[in-house]
């Protein structure tokens, strides 16, 4: 390889450090105005009056927008007002938004407004949402708008119910000589970007609308708010710079719209509206939670049969995304095994609490945490090493998912081979729980760990290449710069298909949903496999033009030529050649004549034979390959004080083909990471009104560097047959197992089952009968 | 951001500063004394600060003193929490204020203003109630010491208008043996579960809570029972443990009874090593 696999420093690097890079909120213009927003204060309430001649009269406000006469907005479900109208159906939604001068004046304008509520029964939980007295968070459940595969039943909370039937769960529980049953809950929390969202928008005096935002999903904002609001995608543009972390929160399209929405109030001027951080962790959407019930049945000796499932997803107010994340929770609801028989409900539930978006692993790591605890639980109960019971039961090429899909030695990754190395790596030999020191133990636990990208079947991805005079060239992707180094990767795959030197290639970092091809939306680590594919066939599209005009120069048949080094020439006598930058404008004859032009590649990719599931099994192809791993973490627990330390955390992911060993490491210790903050300490709490108590940095603590134990990464490379250089996803997979792997750790040091998170002291404390 | 209009001076003697109070009190301007601003600022863009007018101490040359006169340490209110524990005059001082929010924000978080602080860990003050120290209070009556014991329940008992200039704590207690243990919810970062900070005077251990109460205290009844050295040390904190002098708190850090549960455990803990020595 020319300069796959190494460790390439990113594109966007340099800015980032010096602090030059610059990110939505960074735009200031002179005449530009404010937005800030009234937000609810409890978690369902009746409005039952919204005065607002005080904020009017307010000099310097421009405008107060409320939520009558609005389109209903959701992503699967239209159930969403913008703003609410009558009802609040969680702490932190919209109930107005103002429009000021300046920052000061908005908030003015805020404090000014007088909004008397009258306090709704609260639906604090998914499971409190399925009881038959719940109150309906959505009378009207019926009446909205969806798209295919979306199953709401009317007069309950449940938003969407996915099915998995696969083979017979009788025949697998007569199979089966032992049983385990668990249940776990975790509540929702944040992704907790560095960068807290934020959108300009203006509508410029030819009716287009100009939209700035910090998104995972441009094309998305043309493509929604142009549903929303029936304008047509071509009036609408959308630009995104630099996003200082993502993390799924940004796919979703919110803070975009009431952005529109308050332009739209004031004549098209140029507004922004930026959240301050508790409207970050409030309004926007956040990470969703979960309650679950698994069930497992195995042979004496270990042989996995069966699993019997409920999710019970706490998608809060409204739907948007998380009907599809309760669905990708169900596509892979087990753990990396191959099971015959499997029954899943996975329910997307209503709540009074803030709406989900997308969170890193995408309904995995939660999924996970639950069943890869369960998995040790039957070790246990069988008396087998945790990590010998998924060897055994490890998912193979020829064995089908849980969607029923029948995979090969392309579309999953080699899971025994993680297993593997992860022993290795955590020294498992030496014993999982041992004694150190008086009222110390070291514990270690694993859990392993498989995901699909639940992607649209049509989603697609676009490449430009233009040439600079010099032979170098631009490369334009819809590929969002969120921090993951896609577009350097990008770069690595141009520069290897070229053979040329990565300097002379130059990554557009901003997009431009007018000038940039599409790309989807930058999710589901997929930015590699479908943009890189649209960057080799660019690179094909290059290649052939340039063959074809020197072809005729150098006189020789297209078949006998070669790109590369920066020129075109002869396979069979490489000196016979012509340098790119002297065709790639057009080649010029010695008396001025000039033919050719200037080259411009152009490439696309969509994901082939991607299905919807079917409604009653939930059989489909899901997604394009499932990356694998095995995962393990070394804590040190006080046994009686029950305080502990995560020592060393391990990954060994099947991550295809590494194509930068320095930021696919960087991307999976990030990841890790950001599972074990999830799993160790990050949470909201709720009081029975529903409003959040630690909507702050202050009392909601993302891990903090100095906390973090040592972090080890291993690959294995397994090609993806149709992905570049065979590589695989790779910017989630380091989180989905950390959360089990904690808990397992956890479970054995102190010998009871841990099934909440957060895993703070205090849970373990009275897990062990304190208090 | 405060949306509020705020009129701010920074006045460089004390009798300015108090002079100034006066005067934009009578003007109905709500004023307030400032010093580092994190609190005042991270409240007050929630709305739940206000004032209309900001004093600013730390032009004042006494508010900035940190150093030993003949009999005791000299701490001024408008030092910063790092600048304290970077010339480390007061061990013990130092080692509670590390535990305060983190190093960026223990640049701007002042000795003062943590004293004085609505958040109402105010863990600075544990190291002063120990050492019985002085308060050195400016205002419309001019400057006075005042012993802590007589000014500080929960909060500062200060009149209005009146500042803290400076803490003056007696040499022979800078060194004592000490012990500052903060326990949290999870790992190191965030507010106190508990810290309990102790020194082995002459007449015993003596001990000072935050994260207990919704205050930061000394408790002489505490006190009396973790030195009654005729018990054996479990049973001395349990009986303790009944004199604490308000409801123990019980919120999203953690519930009363961890809290309780952990208090045992570092009570003991610091028995053990400060008898030991």
């Amino acid at each position: 390889m020319y300069i796959i696999g190494k460790g390439i420093t990113r594109k966007d690097s340099l800015e980032k450090v010096t602090g030059h890079a610059k990110y939505t909120a960074d735009f200031e213009t002179n005449d530009m105005l404010h937005a800030r927003l009234v937000i609810s204060p409890f978690g369902h309430a009746l409005i039952k009056q919204l005065d607002l001649t005080e904020a009017q009269n307010i000099p310097g406000v421009r405008a107060i927008v409320t939520g009558d006469d609005l389109p209903l907005t959701g992503e699967e479900m239209r159930d969403r007002p913008p703003i609410a109208v009558n009802r609040v159906r969680f702490n932190g939604e919209v109930v107005a938004i103002v429009v000021a001068d300046n920052p000061y004046l908005a908030m003015r304008g805020v404090e000014a407004i007088k909004v008397q509520y009258e306090q709704l029964p609260v639906v604090n939980s998914p499971s409190e949402a399925l009881k038959p007295d719940a109150p309906l968070l959505h009378p009207h459940l019926d009446q909205y708008e969806k798209i295919q595969g979306v199953y709401p039943e009317p007069g309950t909370n449940i938003a969407t119910r996915t099915k998995i039937r696969k083979g017979d769960r009788n025949k697998g529980w007569t199979e089966s000589e032992v049983q385990v049953e668990e249940k776990f809950a975790f509540r929702i929390s944040d992704h907790a970007a560095m960068e807290t969202r934020c959108s300009l928008a203006q509508i410029h005096p030819n009716g287009m609308i100009e939209i700035t935002s910090s998104s995972q999903a441009p094309f998305m904002i043309k493509k929604l708010i142009g549903q929303y609001f029936g304008i047509k995608p071509g009036s609408i543009k959308a630009n995104t710079p630099f996003v200082g972390g993502a993390y799924g929160g940004k796919a979703s399209i919110q803070l975009e719209i009431l952005a529109y929405l308050a332009t739209r109030a004031v004549g098209g001027r140029l507004v922004k509206i930026m959240n301050t951080r508790e409207e970050d962790m409030l309004t926007s959407p956040v990470h969703i939670g979960l309650e679950a019930q698994v069930k497992l049945g195995c042979t004496k000796d270990g042989m996995l049969k069966v699993a019997e499932i409920l999710y019970l997803w706490d998608g809060g107010a409204y739907s948007d995304k998380s009907i599809d994340l309760s669905r990708a929770g169900a596509v892979d609801c087990t753990g990396p095994y191959r099971i015959d028989h499997i029954w899943c409900d996975s329910l997307c539930m209503y709540t009074n609490h803030p709406y989900a978006a997308p969170f890193r692993g995408f309904s995995h790591s939660e999924v996970h945490f639950a069943f890869e605890r369960t998995m040790d639980v039957l070790a246990k109960k069988l008396k087998i090493d945790p990590l010998e019971l998924r060897y055994k039961n490890a998912i193979l090429p020829g064995h089908t998912t849980p969607t029923q899909f029948r995979l090969n030695s392309s579309t999953v990754g080699n899971l025994p081979k993680c297993i593997e190395k992860l022993k290795e790596l955590m020294n498992w030999q030496e014993g999982q729980v041992v004694k150190h020191g008086r009222d110390k133990v070291r514990a270690k636990g694993v859990a392993c760990a498989w995901k699909t990208s639940t992607i649209d079947p049509d989603a697609s991805s676009g490449v430009i290449l233009t040439f600079n005079p010099d032979g170098s060239i631009n490369l334009i992707s819809g590929v969002i710069e969120i921090g993951t180094a896609t577009k350097t990767i990008l770069a690595q795959i141009l520069a290897e298909k070229l053979k040329m030197d990565i300097n002379d290639i130059y990554v557009q970092m901003d997009v431009d949903t007018v000038n940039t091809p599409e790309h989807w939306k930058t999710v589901a680590s997929r930015g590699t496999l479908m943009a890189g594919r649209a960057v080799l066939a660019a690179a094909d599209d290059v290649i052939s033009q340039l063959k074809n005009l020197a072809s005729f120069i150098l006189r020789a048949p297209i078949g006998d030529l070669e790109v590369g080094y920066g020129k075109v020439y002869l396979k069979g006598e490489p000196n016979k050649q012509i340098p790119i930058k002297d065709i790639a404008y057009g080649y010029k004859f010695p008396n001025g004549n000039s033919i050719g032009g200037q080259i411009m590649g152009r490439g696309h990719y969509m994901m082939p034979g991607i299905t919807n599931l079917d409604k009653e099994t939930g059989a489909g192809k899901p997604g394009p390959e499932w990356t694998v791993g095995a995962q393990g973490v070394e804590i040190e627990l006080d046994t009686k004080e029950y305080r502990y330390k995560i020592l060393k955390a391990v990954t060994v992911v099947d991550i295809g083909k590494v194509i930068n060993e320095k930021t696919a490491t960087g991307q999976v210790k990030g990841a890790m990471s950001m599972g074990l903050s999830f799993a160790a300490r990050e949470t909201f709490y709720f009081d029975s009104h529903g409003t959040i108590l630690n909507p702050q940095l202050r009392t909601y603590r993302p891990i903090r560097f100095g906390e973090h134990p040592k972090y080890e990464v291993a690959f294995v490379e397994t090609p993806h047959i149709e992905a570049p250089y065979g590589l695989r996803g790779a910017g989630e997979h380091g989180l989905i197992g950390m959360p089990a792997a904690l808990g397992n750790s956890l479970s054995a040091a102190l010998s009871a089952e841990i099934n909440y998170l957060p895993l703070i002291p205090e849970l373990l404390w009275k897990i062990k009968g304190g208090g | 951001m405060l949306s509020a209009d705020i009129e701010y001076y920074r006045p460089e003697t004390i009798q300015e500063a108090v002079d100034l109070f006066q005067i934009l009190k009578g003007e109905n301007k709500r004023p307030i004394y400032y010093s580092g601003g994190t609190e005042i600022l991270t409240l007050g863009r929630l709305e739940l600060a206000a004032a209309g007018a900001f004093i600013d101490i730390k032009a004042i040359k006494e508010c900035l003193s940190f150093g030993f006169n003949q009999s005791y340490l000299i701490a001024g209110a408008a030092l910063s929490l790092t600048s304290i524990e970077e010339k480390n005059l007061f061990p013990l001082l130092s080692a509670t204020s590390m535990g305060i929010a983190d190093h960026t924000a223990r640049n701007k978080i002042t000795l003062g203003g943590n004293l004085c602080g609505k958040i109402f860990y105010r863990e600075a003050v544990l190291p002063f109630l120990l050492c019985d120290s002085w308060v050195v209070a400016a205002g419309g009556n001019g400057v006075k010491p005042i012993p802590i014991g007589q000014i500080f329940n929960q909060t500062f008992q200060l009149e209005e208008g009146q500042f803290i200039v400076q803490l003056l704590t007696e040499r022979n207690y800078i060194h004592l043996p000490f012990v500052s243990i903060k326990r949290r919810q999870q790992w190191e970062t965030g507010y106190p579960l508990i810290t309990v900070a102790s020194i082995k005077a002459d007449n015993g251990l003596r001990f000072a809570f935050s994260g207990l109460c919704p205050f930061p205290f000394r408790s002489k009844e505490m006190e009396a029972e973790l030195n009654n050295i005729g018990l054996p040390v479990p049973e001395r904190v349990k009986r303790a443990l009944a004199q604490i002098p308000g409801p123990v708190l019980h919120d999203v850090e953690g519930s009363s009874e961890y809290r309780l549960f952990v208090l045992e455990n570092t009570l003991n803990e610091i028995i053990l090593e400060l008898e030991g020595e």
